[in-house]
């Protein structure tokens, strides 16, 4: 068991030090690679947007957890194109993935649920039925 | 014979001290703090390049993560901060940590700093430097949990290779390649890699390894 241990140990330190480990804890995908690249080109949105969801598709299809933090971010990304609905789900899934992140999560689904587009009909009640034809 | 015997015992010292950490980290405040939770606020930049902050936050969320921490979304923390007027990351540094991590609702916050981040042409090679200097502190004190400074040089022309017109002509051209795309991200994640190994300079298992708080020095363990 030791010499296994050993060789597991040497093989998990030479992959660190190489910096990019070939077999890491969670399934990051192109995660760092996705924020590097909206860093460089800030304009291109919808790319970011994409990039996380491939991070969160290829987590599902390896049956792996999606990693910390990669769920609120696709959240977040979704949350400054305007798609307050879609947004929400993933800070729940975020909240009820990693409890560490309940408190920034219901701040998160707060602020979206406030951005939602206001109503057409004024003055609802919490029924929130129809008053206008 | 007593040669051999101190020639061995010299070799035992030497593998002894590979095998240990080197300086040896006082783990206990981070032992105790024990944080299961922590914020990746944007870092400072004491480089001249401008691009690097963003570049370099992009290379965090995964080493620390991969600790066993659960890390805060980092871009979503950038502009949540941005959005309250901390976009300058000095600022966000010279906050309270208390307060910081109230905010997120972290345990800890990591604030880094880039020391270094140049590529420096020097006689036929293109040295690229990065340097970084770490600290964790609590969100319940404001303690520092832990600190490290680590750096990294890779030079474009690594060996000194034979002589010829050739050898000279591919020196050139490595540094000049070097120079005009440096390779801060490889080596950016090198070093946050380095500095996370454990035993050594980085963090204990956090609450999502398996490791947790079974890898801990044997004088702090309970």
């Amino acid at each position: 068991m030791t010499r296994a241990t050993g060789i597991a140990a040497t093989a998990f330190l030479a992959a660190a030090l190489q910096g990019c480990a070939t077999s890491t804890y969670y399934a990051w995908g192109a995660y760092d690679e996705a924020l590097y690249a909206h860093y460089k080109d800030p304009q291109e949105r919808e790319a970011f947007v994409e990039n996380l969801k491939k991070v969160l598709l290829q987590a599902e299809q390896e049956g792996r957890r999606v990693p910390p933090g990669v769920n609120a971010e696709y959240g977040y990304a979704l949350y400054e194109e305007g798609q307050y609905v879609e947004a929400v789900v993933y800070f729940q899934k975020e909240r009820d993935l990693w409890p560490e992140s309940r408190t920034l999560m219901e701040k998160m689904i707060r602020n979206a649920e406030r951005q939602k587009p206001a109503s057409p009909t004024p003055a609802q009640g919490p029924a929130g039925t129809l008053e206008k034809s | 014979m007593t040669r051999n015997v101190s020639i061995a015992a010299v070799a035992l010292a030497l593998l002894a001290g590979c095998a240990a950490a080197p300086p040896k980290k006082d783990y206990a405040k981070f032992i105790a703090a024990s944080p299961r939770s922590i914020l990746v606020v944007p870092v400072v930049n004491k480089s001249v390049d401008v691009d690097a902050p963003a570049y370099f936050l992009s290379t965090l969320p995964i080493p620390v993560a991969e600790r066993g921490y659960y890390v805060f979304p980092v871009n979503l923390v950038k502009r949540l901060l941005e959005d309250d007027g901390l976009s300058d990351a000095s600022l966000v540094h010279s906050a309270d940590p208390m307060k910081l991590c109230n905010l997120f609702g972290a345990d800890a916050v990591l604030l880094v700093s880039i020391e270094r981040w140049d590529a420096k042409y020097v006689v036929l090679t293109t040295q690229v430097t990065v340097e970084f200097e770490y600290a964790l502190k609590d969100g319940k004190t404001g303690e520092t949990l832990w600190t490290d400074k680590r750096a990294m040089v890779y030079s474009s022309n690594g060996g000194g290779g034979g002589g010829g017109l050739g050898s000279l002509i591919a020196a050139v051209v490595s540094a000049a390649v070097t120079k005009a795309a440096p390779n801060y991200m490889p080596l950016a994640r090198q070093v946050n890699a380095a500095a996370m190994i454990y035993p050594g300079p980085g963090f204990p298992a956090g609450p999502y390894l398996p490791s947790y708080r079974k890898d801990l020095p044997a004088a702090e363990a309970q």
